[in-house]
Order: C-alpha cells, then structure tokens, then sequence
C-alpha cells in the first residue's frame, strides 16, 4: 500500500497514532467530564460499601446513568463495616466509612490514599475537613475530628498528618451533627440539657445506642452536663475517667433507667415511634422516618452542643488502571451535586455544599442549609413529607448546628478498655 | 372406636393455644404487612393495602432481596442435596462397626450441640489466615454442612437401626448383586425418610443465620441480608417479605408432601408390599 | 475371614469419606485454630501471633465474666423446663390421642412451618406485639384486666425466655414424639389391664420409657440455648448478656483472640453439660 506522507515526512498512520492519543490523553486530563473510553468503562465495575446511611441503590441508579459504569452496593451495620474495611481487602473497591472507623482500620493499609490534585472540587470542601476550622473563628472540637485523620504523607502513606498535604486518606462527603431526639408529645415540656437523658422523670423510657465508639461520646456529654465532671478530651479519656463515664451510666441502668439499648437504626426508629422510649440518641434519618409516619419527633438542640461525624469515600488499596481512573471518576461525580444534594434532603450536610445547591430547590436549601421556614412541603427524596409550610430545621442553620459541635465520633488510645468496659455495661 | 377420654379436650385445647402461640409473630407480620401506605413497623395500624407487596418487587433504598433469595435458595438447594446423599451414605456406613466409627460419631454429635458462632468464628478464621476468599458456596456452605449433616445421619441412623435386614437377605437369596439390592429394594423403603432429610436440610440451610454469619463473604444469603436491611429499613416491606417467606414455606412443604403422596400412591398401585412391614 | 473384615472397614470408610471430610475441614480445624487464636494478642485491626494467657486472665478475672455465664444458666435451665413442659404435653397429644398417622403428620407439619420464617423476622414481631401499645397491652388493656401498659413483656428476662421457648419448644417435641411412637402400646394396655388409672400409667410407664427422647431433647434445647446470641440482645434490648454475647461483641470489633478465649470456655462448658447428660442415655441405642 502506498504511504501518503506530506511534506513534514509524517505519515498519515503517525498523523492519526498522534492525534489519539493526545484525545486520550485529553480525554483523560479532562476533569470533572465522563470522558474514559466508552466502551470499556460499561465493563467496569466498583463494589462499594457501607452504611445504610449512604449506600443507597438510587445513587448506583444514577451512577449508571450518568458514569455508564455499575456500581454494586453492599449495606452492613456500622461494626460490619469496621470488620470488612479491615480484614477482606479483595472484598471491595471503594470505602464509603465514617472518619473514626478510617482512624482504626488505616494502618491495615487496606485503603490508599488519594491525590487531591485529581479532585476538581476540592477547594470547594467545607473547611471542617481541610484545617479543622468551618470559619476562620471556629474552635476545633474536641475527639477524633476528620482533618485529624484526614490526611497522609504519600500514596502509600500509613501515618497521618496534620497539614493538608495532597493526599487524602478519604474524601469527605456527608457529616451531621448528632443530638438526642424526643417525642415532644409525650413529654410535654422543653428539653434543654444532656444531661436530661437520665432524668429520673424518665425513668424505664429512655435509650442508648449500643455502639461503643459513638455511645461513649453521647454518655460523655451527659456526664459534663450533669455536672460531674469535665473532661479535658472527651474524644480521649483516661482509664479513671472511663471508669467514671461508664460507672454513673451503670448505676443509672440497674435502676432501670433505659427502656433497650439499640443497635441499628431501625430499632431506633421503632422504639421512638412506638412510644416505647421518649428520650434517645438518635440519627438524623430516624427522625425523619419518625415523622413520616406522623408521629412527632425533635431533633433536639441542646445548650451543651452537638456531637458530630463524618463520613468520606475511600479507594481500596488493591485498585490501579481503568478502574482506579474510574474511582477518581465517581469521587468527582460524587462531589459535583447530586448525590450531594440527595443527602441533604435526608438532613445531613453535604462536603461540598456549593455544588448540592445547583440540585436543590430554593426552599429546600432554605429550609436545610439556611435555617429559614419552610415556604412549601419538604419532602424526603423518596417523596414522604417531612415539614410544612413555616416550619423550621430542628436545630436551623447550618452554621448554628455545625457550629455548635463539641465532639467528633472518636476512637480513643486507651480503646480496648474502653471497650470492655463497655461489654461490662450491657451485661450488668 | 373407644370414646375419647376426657383428657382428649384437655389436650386439644392446650394444642390449639400451643399452635397460636407459635403462629403469633406470623401472623402479626401478616397484619401488618397490609398495612396502607403511611404504616411503620408498629401498631397501630395505618390503611390497608397491598401497597408493601408491590414495593417489595421494586428495588429498594438499600439492600438486594433477590439477590440473597437466589443465593439462599441455591445454597438451600445445594445443602439439601450434598446432606441426603451424605447421610445416607454415612447411614449405610454405620451399620457395621468400622474402626474409627465411635470416634466419627462422636465428632456428629459435637458439630451438632457445638455453638454456632463457634463454627461461624473458627471457619472465617481458617479461610482468612490461609489466605483464601470467604464466600458464600465455599465456607458458608461448608459451614452449613455442619449443621445439616447431623440432622440428616441421626435420622438416617435411626431409620436403619429400624430396619428389616430380611428384606435385603431375599433379595440376595434371589440372586440380586449388592448394588441392586440397594437400589431396588433399600432405597424404596427408606424413600419417605430421605424426603424427611431433604427436608430438613433444605430448611435448616435456608433459615441459617449464625453459622453463616461469618462465612459468607461480600455478598449475603437472605437471613443475614434481612438483618442487614434492619440497619436502615423502617417500613413494612420487611413484613411483607416475612409473609411471602412463610407462603413460599408453606409451598415447599406442599410439593413435598405431593412428591411423598404420589410416590406412596405409584408404589400401592404397583402392588408391591415395600414400605408395609409394620403391619 | 481377615479379608472380609478388612473390607468392610475400607468399604465404612469409603462411604463416610465425604462425611469425614466435611467435619475434618468445617470442625475440627477451626476449633483447632480457635485454640490457637485464643493465645494470640490483637491491635485495633488485627491479629499477632503470640502466646500468652492474657485473654484468659482477663476472662476470668473480670466479674462480668462469672454475671455472663449465671445469665447463660439461668436461661437455659428455665427454657429448659418451660419447653420440657409444653413439648411433653404436645408430643403426648399427638402420639397417643391422634389416632390416624396422617393427621399425626399433618399437625405435626403444622408445627414446623413457623421455623420456615426467618428467625430475624420473627423476632421483630413480638415487639409490635408485646410493646406498650402492642397487641397483648392493648387486649389486656381493653378487657380491663389492667390499668397500665405492663411493661415487663418486652425488654425483660420474660420476653428473652418467652422468644426461646417460641423458638425451641420443637426440639423438644419432635425426639419426645419419636421416642414415644416407638413406645409398645400392649405394655400401656397391660398397665390398664392391672388397674391403672391415666395419671398412672403417665407416670409409671410412658415417662421412664420417653426418658431418651426427653435426653436428647434437653441436650438440643440447652446447647442451643446456652450458643445463642441474637434472641437474648434483641428481646432483652440489648440490656442483657449472655457468653454468645460477649462473643459477638468482640468479633464486631476484630478482637479475635479474646472471643476465642470466651469461645473456647463455652466450649468447654457445653461439651461438659453434654457429657453429663449422654451419661444418662445411650445414644446409640435409642436412635
């Protein structure tokens, strides 16, 4: 066959090699577009998992959609959760855990750690999670706080460090400020303290959740509320004050304080909305499913403050080529807005607000973000009405709830113990 | 007929309340998986519809039902069929003292009464420190194994220590080959039981939770997915996949009372004495 | 004559091969390695190799430990003699007062659908069923037989013993109900015969001839009462533990060698329950 070679003495078959691969490359430097090759990204799939609080089908939906790639999603409880990040790292491909489950399991070396240069929105990222300050005059909170363990030295760094250095050990998505939930019907005055949780007028109606790393934290704030004691770290206690914590708590069980512990989610949404408990440390989508069955439920702010969280997306350490790019790929999408702006409809607080109020309605970013009434229904994403006309957030803005925070979920030093003692509370 | 003692009322009542105590929780799941559309996982009861029965085919927020049902129902389907051949096996086995049986036995009963998050704990372990994938047709069948196997050769052991060896002697006097005797005339007899054994395999493996609760990798078989979905599932779909579980129980047994009626009704109309010497 | 023994050794053999490999890979290595593991040190993560005692001494001198246990006690002894009792009864009624086999199929079917729903599923029932606005308060409630919810029926020991007696009182029937279909039924005419009246020939025939039945009842009821963990956390509220609890606990939390440690004395436990009560009857034989 003849070559055709123009004057430059490049060949048409160099003239074409050349202008692929700068498409490829391209294509592949192109943040924030699904611009992988397109046959070969719908082979590609990611097993991601986590909580029911993220992991949900309609996001895997619209990954489909607007990825092309599958995205299967596992949902476990959060002590699953732990186990599998730590133990079976061919199990997974993406991460979606809590900041102080990444505190436990990192050293595993499960997971690898990610270059922000490749995240388009990572300016964008509330400052909660970069320097530890939501504004400029914030005072960082007490415990295991996400930017603590939110940065590593290297791709395959095992320690974390505290300057934002380019690598991240997970990229923030959703967070929330927890307090304690009551039914203001039932009891019919105002709450205003943690330390009402073990009020004797409460007596055989109250609950605790029965996960150890989160539970600790709500029982510290009752302690300090009670007067008792102040702790120094809540997020990181001594063995005598462990013993103290956990000690009053006890004695408060014996005299029948609580009504059940609970373990997952859903008991807690059916103890509350059965009447069965009053008073209880509950997540944000419990109250929510609470009230879309038409029982009132508060998300009460209390004096004392809040105790927050937050959850991230890792990559698994196993992950490289096509499916590693397609990682970055769903991170990116992940941040741009809509699933941001999903979450926030349930009432947890994207990473990356900017970009999740492209995908909500005036009123809803009013109502969740703002803090302002509601001028319509809020409705959930799956429809169920959660607030009328003038109502207002439990709690209302976002600066004010996040900015109230006193504590992050923790994982301690003195851990194990903590632990034990903890086993040593239910059995008693 | 002799009259019915007076005890007969007695008992029959006290069954009746036995068998509602037992149906209770199933048939409160029932109720309330009509619930209408606003229904939570308590009473009292909000509209009536079959509102839930329609969600549970379409996908839900979280969690794969079908999925784990397909799992559940091949891993039941495997269980079953790996447990009646085994038991029989090891039934026919057993009937003579072979060196080592007494041990053998002893290890049954052991995987029988042995807790199940034992099993569920030293299997994970054994798969993770060696280094292989756990999952859900190798370690959580195998775990399952343990818990089936005995059912089946305790029942095996007492249908052959009942069983007439005349039997096999005619047929040998006949000039039938071991094989045939097997096949021909015990096999026929024991048939009822080994539906029996299926039975139970194919049941015990499905409603399994504990043993497979460490064993079976990424992806759940039904139990562990339902107590999985508890995490974040607050509406009446659970109930309502409770319901059609029990329906689809009910199913099960049926075809496998079928299968036995049918096999009984061939082998009268064949006018064979197998399977009649109790009388 | 060497020959012929010889064969049916390799012959037993051969058949039980698969049997035989099934309990060597699924049993006994992995008790083998909770052993092991139960000597072992653990971080946040995972699990070193080591040996030392720690995890035992810290098992036995904890007093939770000694509550734990009492609690796994107590469940099963009470259990125990709750599903005895109904499952005697039950059984009773269907050998002896159910006359065509049939029907004694068919209810005794009947019994077993139940276990077909997921224990899980079950379970979530009774609170809807036993809560403060439940089904049986509010019966209770409008018959007027009380004043306020009764609020001992859920989250209590009551609602613990109440779920495993739902959950157990079939093994307690089924080897009763073989045992005693298997019982002579000339020996118990013989007994009227010689003038005996029911509560009698109950006492003095038909029980010390059920007693292996009832053995191998127990010995189901107890070891799988005393190995449970999901019935006592959910009915309780998680407000009460048993050791299956413990375990658990720990391996939620990747501490493998110390839940190999409690694993390890429960097993030792069990397996001494058990030993005593084969003591009482020869399995062999009964089957």
């Amino acid at each position: 066959m003849t070559k055709f070679t123009n004057r430059n003495g490049l060949s048409r078959r160099t003239l074409l090699k050349g202008a692929a691969s700068t498409a490829v490359a391209a294509g592949s430097t192109t943040l924030g577009a699904p611009m992988l090759w397109a046959q070969n990204i719908k082979d590609v799939t990611l097993r991601q998992f986590g909580t029911g609080v993220s992991n949900l089908n309609d996001v895997a939906t619209k990954v489909k959609e607007d990825l092309g790639f599958t995205l299967e999603m596992t949902a476990l409880d959060t002590d699953s959760v732990t186990q599998r990040a730590a133990t079976q790292p061919n199990s997974f491909d993406i991460a979606d855990i809590e900041y102080f489950i990444c505190k436990k399991v990192w050293a595993a070396g499960n997971l690898q750690a990610m270059d922000t240069s490749k995240i388009d929105n990572y300016d964008k990222i509330a400052g909660t999670f970069r320097s530890g300050l939501l504004t400029p005059t914030s005072t960082i909170a007490q415990g295991t706080a996400p930017h603590t363990v939110g940065f590593t030295s290297g791709v395959n760094g095992t320690d974390f460090v505290q300057e934002e250095s380019g690598w991240m050990t997970l990229i923030p998505t959703i967070y929330n400020a927890d307090t304690l939930g009551i039914r203001p019907d039932l009891i019919g005055r105002p709450i205003s303290n943690w330390s009402e949780l073990l009020n004797p007028e409460f007596k055989g109606k109250a609950s605790i959740l029965d996960i150890s790393s989160i539970g600790i934290m709500d029982m510290a704030m009752v302690v300090e509320s009670m007067g008792e004691y102040t702790y120094p770290d809540k997020g990181n206690m001594t063995k005598e004050e462990i013993d103290l914590t956990i000690g009053i708590f006890t004695e408060a069980k014996k005299n029948g304080q609580f009504r059940a512990f609970w373990k997952s989610f859903d008991e807690s949404v059916n103890l509350m909305a059965s009447g069965e408990v009053v008073i209880q440390s509950m997540w944000s989508p419990a109250i929510t499913a609470v009230k879309s069955q038409g029982i009132p439920c508060v998300y009460q702010p209390l004096e004392e403050g809040y105790r927050s969280w937050g959850g991230g997306l890792g990559i698994s350490a196993a992950l490289s080529g096509l499916e590693l790019d397609a990682a970055y790929e769903y991170i990116n999408w992940y941040l741009s807005g809509w699933v941001g702006g999903y979450l926030m409809r349930q009432g947890y607080y994207s990473a990356v607000p900017e970009t999740s109020k492209a995908f909500m309605s005036d009123d809803e970013w009013g109502f969740w973000y703002e803090g302002k009434a509601a001028e319509g229904d809020i409705l959930s994403p799956t429809g169920d009405k959660l607030a009328g006309a003038g109502e207002v957030r439990d709690g209302g803005a976002f600066l004010d709830r996040m900015g109230s925070v006193v504590c992050w979920n923790s994982v301690m030093d003195e851990n194990q113990y903590m632990v034990r003692k903890w086993n040593e509370f239910i059995a008693a | 007929m002799e009259p019915r003692p007076r005890s007969f009322y007695v008992l029959t009542a006290f069954f009746t309340v036995f068998i509602l105590f037992l149906y209770g929780p199933t048939i409160t799941i029932g109720i309330l998986s009509f619930q209408g559309e606003g229904g939570g996982l308590t009473f009292p009861m909000r509209g009536v519809s079959l509102h839930w029965f329609y969600d549970l085919f379409e996908q839900q927020a979280v969690g794969d039902i079908w999925g784990s049902f397909r799992r559940s129902f091949l891993l039941g389907l495997m269980v079953m069929i790996v447990t009646v051949v085994v038991s029989v096996m090891g039934g026919l086995a057993f009937r003579s003292k072979f060196p080592g049986s007494n041990i053998l036995f002893y290890l049954i009963i052991t995987s029988l009464v042995i807790p199940s998050i034992l099993i569920s704990l030293g299997v994970g372990l054994l798969f993770s420190q060696s280094g292989l994938e756990v999952h859900w047709s190798t370690s959580g069948f195998g775990a399952q194994l343990t818990w089936t196997l005995p059912f089946g050769l305790l029942i095996m052991f007492a249908v052959f220590n009942r069983f007439d060896k005349s039997y096999e002697e005619a047929a040998r006097d006949l000039g039938a080959s071991p094989w045939q005797t097997l096949r021909h005339v015990v096999l026929p007899i024991i048939a009822p039981s080994l539906i029996g054994v299926a039975l139970f395999g194919f049941t015990l493996s499905y409603d399994e939770f504990a043993r497979t609760l460490l064993t079976s990798g990424s992806y759940n078989t039904l139990p562990l997915e339902i107590f999985g979905m508890t995490t974040n599932v607050t509406s009446p779909v659970l109930y309502a996949l409770g319901t059609l579980t029990t329906v689809f129980s009910l199913v099960i047994i049926g075809v496998f009372l079928c299968v036995a009626l049918i096999m009984n009704r061939r082998k009268s109309r064949q006018a064979s004495d197998a399977g009649k010497g109790d009388l | 004559m060497n020959k012929l023994r010889e064969n049916t050794a390799l012959k037993g053999w051969l058949m039980v091969s698969p049997l035989a490999a099934v309990l060597f890979f699924f049993l006994v290595l992995p008790i083998i390695l909770i052993v092991i593991v139960s000597f072992w040190r653990a971080t946040e993560f995972s699990i070193i190799p080591a040996f030392e005692f720690d995890n035992y001494a810290f098992l036995f001198g904890s007093p939770v430990t000694y509550t734990v246990f009492f609690n796994t006690f107590k469940y099963a002894l009470i259990t125990w003699a709750c599903t005895l009792l109904i499952g005697f009864t039950v059984a009773y009624y269907l050998a002896f007062h159910i006359r065509s086999l049939t029907w004694q199929i068919a209810l005794f079917l009947l019994c077993t659908i139940p276990f077909w729903t997921s224990n899980i599923i079950r379970m979530i029932s009774w609170i809807p069923f036993l809560g403060r606005n439940g089904i049986a308060n509010s019966a209770l409630l409008s018959w007027g037989v009380i004043d306020e919810p009764l609020e001992w029926l859920l989250f209590s020991d009551f609602a613990v013993i109440l779920a495993f007696v739902h959950l157990y009182t079939l093994f307690m029937v089924v080897p009763i109900f073989n045992t005693m279909m298997r019982i002579d039924k000339s020996l118990i005419e013989a007994a009227r015969d010689a003038g005996a009246n029911g509560a009698q020939i109950l006492w003095n025939v038909i029980i010390p001839l059920t007693k292996p039945g009832i053995m191998i009842g127990t010995i189901f009821v107890v070891t799988l009462v005393m190995g449970d963990f999901i019935t006592v956390r959910f009915m309780s509220g998680s407000q009460s533990a048993n050791v299956g609890r413990l375990i658990s606990n720990d391996i939620a939390l990747l501490q493998y060698p110390s839940a190999s440690a409690t694993a390890i004395v429960l097993l030792v436990t069990v397996l001494i329950t058990i030993g005593i009560l084969l003591r009482f009857v020869d399995i062999r034989k009964e089957l």
